[in-house]
């Protein structure tokens, strides 16, 4: 304490009655630590006195100093017995607290080495990481018999691009009635001063799978920040956001399409660079291995006998990892208090991507292709953030463009099939009332969607979508939406129409995470 | 294309940065105490608009340019910001401003707060289990806090320490030539209903006790049985309500109408680039608020 006056503060603000929580059991440690300091002031003022009672006896004494000093001596006494009771009170509360059943030794952290405590000093469980668990439950109903899901999936110019099984379970194929979505639960922790770590897990009923697994480093210089493991891609807007931040039930279009239900989610490195300017930038490249199954599907060297022509090309080439490349670019100018805006641009280069088409699934393709990929896409999204309460009045536009290119050779002849097909989303989301939004989108995928195989040139239609969605959120750890979508999927040449409504539960339990813009 | 905004981009970040020390506040009341502090040797920059519940905060990427430059973060702490700091700050990749560094600084870090200690049990609401955040209320704990931010803005910036420990004092002399008047003015007043327990600090500060709030639960709107019950159980006494201004009036309105006890609608935090004085004026009018309960 500099200054009688600054410890006359630090006492009463030790004094400030602190109001005691419901169901709250044993002493805080902050509130001791604050009696143990207004204590040890009160000892000093009493040492004080006493060298100054030591320093009058030594003088020789007369009968009314010697009053004054019996006076002094008995207000000393007074101090040093309320020092006392005050310890043996602290004494008291360091001991009152047994462990119970549900905070057993070791899980109980205690920050204070108290005198007569008889626990060791432990941070217990306080190293663990960041937990959040998110399930999600949907009630679909469509016109369709439950077919929506696998209608979408054979959209002309899109399907059938599956190079191994067991990977079906996108986000859009959905049963009629209840369904157990993927259940996220993610881990988050600093590892040391080095690493942040974050592991993201998606649990479904059939099994587990590994969504997010990374390292990010915190120290490096000049804006400079390296991630690594699985990861989902920062190329775009919506590729980055795990299911529980999207603003509808399910993906959209244009990424369900080009990119999968998951989006870009690789394996590999990513550095990004934010550099000091008067406005936001952020510049990014990856470094990926190369499994998206619709830009970097890979099979391997394996031979196709007995496909087309003899003499040509049958066996699918090697090629090990990283096949994949990206870059990206967003933009960021400062909009003040109320405004914000951001416009990115996306490159992706797959160094191979192959294709196996067993139409009959009788084990024997028609069509194998081999060969690269390359994507580009814009993104703009604007929020306007509105004084009102609870998100009323708030606005989010956004908006995405993907166009994909496929340059394959087709195996088993000279033939070289290129594929050109685009895809893009437009949604705003607004929000009506307090806790409560109303959202509308529009998606197609093939605006452009033309093959060109061996000097002919093929076209197909576009499939387009329109959704509505009302969501609620009770506080921002929960989460009820209402959404009807109205698709129009080129099948085949024909126009397949469907309608779904889906009923969404969505709850977030732990300790949940800030998102990004 | 790409090459050139590349290269304009190096080129830009290459510039010398200003001499003074690059502060960024989260709210403007940290923003008050940074001016306050460090006077011309320090640039404030305030990330929340001071007419928004910092609760439910979006990290926007002007934040991230800001923290991006700043040598210094002054945020209020407790996890109030916890909805759009992180990630702001995870974007702006600035090792020297994360939590854990010399540019990181919490005001709820350097004073004791209330309610601590709290079950961390989201079934109670919105709770905060490190205690209460809003200390930023009460001018003790500002000034307390401001002694705390002068040694670190002395520890970044070892020539101008003598003027931030000045700063700091200059605070706390202004704040203690108010507190009595303050105390005088509030002397008696029967007690407050709250809309969210942002104003327990400069309550406990005044001595004045808090009946109950107009939220449930924190973080959860007033509903009409609540409110009924509220009523129902101060009708015939005395006492005041006050609300903010991005908090809805409908509940305080009515209980306003049927306890017949004055009502205030006040801004949480004082306007962007606030002064002392203006901070202590803007307290004037909280006490005021509370005092009017009588």
């Amino acid at each position: 304490m500099k200054t009688p006056l600054a410890g006359a503060i630090a006492i009463a603000l030790a004094l400030v009655p602190s109001i005691p929580a419901a169901g709250q059991a044993g002493p805080d440690p902050r509130a001791l630590e604050e009696k143990v300091r207004a204590l040890e002031a009160r000892q000093a003022e009493s040492e004080k006195a006493l060298e100054k009672l030591k320093a009058a006896l030594a003088a020789p004494p007369s009968a009314a100093s010697a009053e004054e000093l019996k006076r002094r001596l008995e207000a000393l006494e007074e101090e040093q017995a309320a020092t006392r009771a005050g310890l043996a009170e602290l004494r008291a509360a360091s001991s009152q607290k047994a462990p119970g059943p549900v905070e057993p030794t070791g899980l109980v952290p205690k920050s204070l080495p108290l005198f007569g405590s008889s626990g060791p000093v432990s941070s217990g469980t306080s190293f663990n990481p960041s937990i959040t668990v998110i399930p999600d439950v949907v009630w679909s109903r469509d016109d369709v018999k439950g077919e929506a899901g696998e209608i979408l999936e054979e959209a002309d110019g899109f399907h059938g691009a599956h190079a191994e099984e067991g990977h079906d379970h996108g986000h859009g194929g959905l049963s009629q009635g209840f369904n157990l979505r993927e259940t996220e639960i993610a881990f988050s922790a600093s590892v040391d001063a080095y690493f942040d770590v974050q592991a993201l897990f998606a649990v479904s009923e059939e099994g587990i799978e590994a969504e997010e697994v990374f390292f990010q480093t915190r120290r490096l210089p000049w804006g400079l920040q390296l991630k690594g493991g699985k990861l989902l891609s920062g190329i775009g807007y919506a590729n980055a956001h795990h299911p529980h931040q999207w603003d509808f039930a399910d993906q959209n279009l244009a990424y369900e399409l080009l990119l999968g239900g998951h989006g870009l989610n690789e394996k590999g490195l990513q550095l990004t660079w934010v550099p000091k300017l008067p406005f936001y930038l952020k510049v990014g490249a990856e470094l990926l291995q190369g499994e998206n199954e619709k830009l970097a599907s890979y099979v391997g060297p394996e031979e196709f006998p007995g496909l087309g022509e003899e003499g040509a090309p049958r066996v699918l080439s090697e090629k090990g990892g990283p096949r994949l490349f990206t870059g990206f670019v967003k933009v960021g100018p400062d909009l003040g208090y109320s405004n914000a805006l951001q416009v990115g641009f996306s490159l992706v280069s797959s160094r191979r991507h192959q294709e196996v088409h067993d139409e009959d699934a009788d084990g024997v393709p028609e069509e194998v292709l081999d060969g690269t990929a390359t994507l580009w896409g814009v993104d703009a999204v604007y929020k306007y953030d509105s004084p009102r309460t609870g998100g009323a009045g708030d606005l989010v536009l956004q908006a995405e463009y993907l166009a994909r290119k496929r340059n394959l050779d087709v195996l088993g002849t000279v033939d070289t099939a290129v594929f050109r097909q685009d895809g893009a989303y437009f949604q705003a989301v607004y929000g009506l009332l307090p806790r409560l939004q109303l959202g509308a989108r529009w998606d197609v995928g093939g605006l452009t969607n033309e093959r060109v195989r061996g000097g002919t040139k093929g076209a197909y239609d576009s499939s387009s979508r329109f959704t509505a969605a009302l969501t609620f959120n009770p506080t921002e750890f929960s989460r009820i939406r209402a959404q009807y979508e109205s698709a129009s999927i080129r099948v085949d040449g024909e126009k397949e129409t469907w309608g779904r409504f889906l009923l969404q539960l969505q709850l977030s339990l732990g300790a949940h995470g800030a998102h990004a813009f | 294309m790409k090459k050139t905004l590349l290269a304009s981009a190096l080129l830009l970040s290459a510039l010398p940065s200003a001499a003074a020390l690059q502060v960024v506040a989260s709210t403007s009341s940290m923003g008050v105490l940074a001016t306050a502090v460090g006077g011309d040797a320090v640039k404030v920059t305030v990330l929340a608009p001071p007419d928004r519940d910092v609760h439910v905060l979006q990290a926007r990427p002007s934040m991230m340019v800001a923290l991006r430059r700043a040598d210094l973060l002054v945020a209020v702490g407790a996890e109030l910001e916890i909805g759009w700091l992180p990630a702001a700050l995870k974007g702006a990749g600035n090792a020297k401003i994360l939590p854990g560094a010399p540019g990181y600084f919490e005001a709820a870090a350097q004073v004791p707060l209330l309610e601590s200690g709290q079950a961390a049990d989201r079934s109670q609401g919105d709770v905060h289990p490190m205690g209460n955040p809003h200390l930023y209320l009460d001018p003790v704990r500002m000034a307390k806090v401001a002694e705390a931010l002068a040694e670190r803005l002395a520890s970044l910036d070892a020539p101008n320490a003598a003027r931030y420990r000045a700063g700091a004092a200059a605070f706390r002399a202004a704040v203690e030539a108010r507190v009595p008047a303050w105390k005088a003015r509030a002397a008696g007043a029967k007690g407050l209903l709250l809309f969210h327990k942002d104003v327990n600090y400069l309550a406990a500060l005044l001595g004045v006790p808090i009946l109950g709030y107009v939220e449930p639960l924190p973080g959860i709107p007033p509903t009409a049985s609540h409110l009924r019950e509220l009523t129902g159980r101060f009708r015939g006494q005395k006492g005041a309500i006050l609300f903010t201004d991005f908090q809805p009036g409908q509940g305080p309105e009515f209980l306003s109408r049927n306890l017949g006890w004055p009502k205030a609608r006040l801004p949480l935090e004082p306007p962007v680039g606030a002064s002392t004085e203006a901070y202590l004026a803007h307290i004037d009018r909280w006490v005021d608020g509370v005092a009017s309960g009588k």
